[in-house]
């Protein structure tokens, strides 16, 4: 690589969207700077997907120790040790290595700079007031959360996921605005722990990316809890009255509505961090992100991007998936890959658990592809029997050549059951094949069988 | 102290009252009154000072976009002049 730059490559952005692309590029001798402001590793093992699921594990087994005399363990009432649950949280954070993150990158021989870099032209950056030139650079800064413009919100106090995961106890009760992923894992996670949840959602049903049928049954479960969701709803105001907060909305039907609670929680979306003089690079970008092609290449053509600051999915399966494919392109010019997305599983950890693949009912009518539907339930399953457990659903999508085209599944275990479909999507394989399969018994997958097997 | 990289490569230091003139000037040129389009300077002065904060390096391109930004908010009338004149100072 030329001696003209100081480095072969510079990363903006320690998270699965940079942290791949420079461990893959210096494993293949190149000069790698990276530029972490924050935490290394980014929002997903901090503050995101691993602390939240370590708190819902916490949160699973409060309920299961309630609910352990209905299956012959009897125990004293359990008590909460939110102290301990933190306790639990943070040793899990601790064992993702993210605390010896830094030295792990220097080790490999990555030159790390806890800056943030700003783009001077489209081979330098400027940091801390040094300025930093590489041949190749890959903008893998994340997102923020969108906080909506809402009448007095600033002034009563708002949490966003980065507060909700450090409370030191469970708020009594707390009102969430936003019924997508996020939202509804803290309304699982707080009403677990016996608060008394508001889920605010302006769509007429919570993940209104998903099915109708996902968010309709993870809507019941909740009530069904004591979660309150309030769908098609505007959030007009809020007013901090001594300790506690009242909330203003406005629901479908005009009327307006107060709420009095101790937290609200704002899971309204992310926006792409995008202010790092984009435009200096000629690297262009809008509102949902920096623009790539299929090769992760920006607008300049030494700059790629990866992760959640260019979508279309803000997970870190997606982030570390661009991320090598960018850190191969970038430097392998002959034989380039292309991103896909056909069959990216998207997960929400509530309970049931949430897990969906491929394309859904609306995105196929958007895109005018005959389709067809079959459906199981996993009440009929002997998993769900012996378990006790008998909400959930499997859902498929096949066009009329019978090869599936998308998946959705609420049942337990449907993080680990997704991948079954994925492939499936993937490959272009036909639902007839995997009705076909054996599937072991009793087990939740089951229904993945039954509901290829009912399309007709 | 932040300092603005120029084409050339070399840096100077970030002159606010550049800016205020030509926001000034900017609002003055869609007729808005001299007090008012002072007061817009002033703040829009202030929003680039606080956008400034953690950053040592900035490009001229980089104060003209963030301030655009922040007039249009104030009076998208001057915000486009500002915008679109550069020479404006």
């Amino acid at each position: 690589m030329s001696a003209r730059y100081m480095y072969d490559l510079i990363v903006l952005g320690s998270g699965a969207g940079g942290s791949v692309a420079a461990n893959q590029a210096v494993s293949e001798g190149k000069r790698v700077a990276l530029f972490e402001p924050g935490e290394i590793g980014g929002e997903c093992p901090n503050w995101a997907c691993v602390p939240t699921k370590a708190l819902l594990y916490s949160a699973k087994m409060y309920e299961a120790a309630h609910e352990a005399r209905n299956y012959g363990t009897r125990a004293k009432k359990p008590e909460l040790d939110y102290k301990k649950v933190q306790a639990y949280k943070d040793l899990v954070v601790s064992r993702t290595g993210t605390a010896e993150g830094e030295q792990t990158l220097t080790e490999e021989g990555i030159a790390v700079y806890r800056k943030s870099a700003r783009f001077i032209n489209a081979h330098e950056v400027t940091a801390g007031g040094h300025r930093y030139s590489a041949a190749k650079i890959l903008i893998a800064t994340g997102t923020h959360n969108f906080i909506p413009p809402i009448s007095g919100l600033e002034e009563a106090g708002y949490d966003t996921f980065f507060e909700a995961i450090g409370y030191t106890a469970p708020p009594k009760s707390i009102f969430i605005i936003g019924g997508g992923p996020i939202g509804c894992e803290f309304a699982q996670l707080f009403s677990s722990f016996g608060s008394k949840v508001h889920l605010a959602e302006m769509a007429p049903r919570l993940l209104p990316n998903e099915d109708a049928e996902v968010g309709d049954l993870v809507e019941a479960v909740f009530e069904d809890n004591g979660t309150e969701t309030i769908l098609e709803t505007q959030v007009t105001g809020a007013i901090r009255k001594n300790q506690r907060k009242l909330v203003h909305y406005e629901t479908g039907n005009g009327r307006e509505h107060t709420v009095t609670v101790d937290n609200i929680l704002v899971a309204a979306g992310k926006r792409p961090n995008t202010d790092i003089g984009l435009e200096n690079a000629g690297v262009e970008y809008d509102e949902h992100g920096v623009k790539v092609n299929e090769h992760m290449q920006t607008t300049a053509k030494n700059i790629y991007a990866a992760g959640d600051v260019v979508g279309p999915y803000q997970f870190t399966h997606t982030a570390s998936y661009q991320s090598g494919i960018a850190a191969h392109n970038m430097f392998h010019t002959k034989r380039k890959s292309i991103a896909r997305y056909t069959a990216i599983p998207r997960c929400i950890f509530v309970s049931p658990e949430v897990a969906t693949v491929g394309l859904t009912e609306s995105e196929l009518e958007k895109k005018r592809i005959d389709y067809q539907v079959g459906t199981a339930t996993v009440d009929m399953l002997g998993r769900a029997n012996t378990d006790d457990s008998f909400v959930g659903f499997v859902k498929v999508l096949t066009d009329n050549n019978d090869v599936l085209l998308g998946g959705s599944i609420v049942s337990p275990r449907a993080g680990e059951m997704v991948h079954e479909l994925a492939l499936a999507i993937d490959q272009g394989i036909q639902a007839t094949t995997l009705a076909r399969m054996v599937h072991a018994f009793p087990t939740y997958s089951e229904a993945v069988k039954m509901a290829c097997a009912s399309i007709k | 102290m932040n300092h603005i990289v120029k084409r050339a490569g070399h840096t100077e230091e970030y002159d606010e009252r550049k800016l205020y003139a030509s926001i000034y000037a900017s609002c003055v040129a869609v007729r808005v009154p001299q007090l008012e389009a002072e007061l817009v300077a002033t703040q829009v002065c202030q929003d680039v000072a606080k956008w400034l904060e953690d950053k040592h390096e900035i490009t001229s391109g980089d104060i003209h976009r963030q301030a655009t930004k922040n007039l249009k908010a104030y009076n998208p009338d001057a915000g486009y002049i500002y915008e679109t004149h550069r020479e404006i100072s």
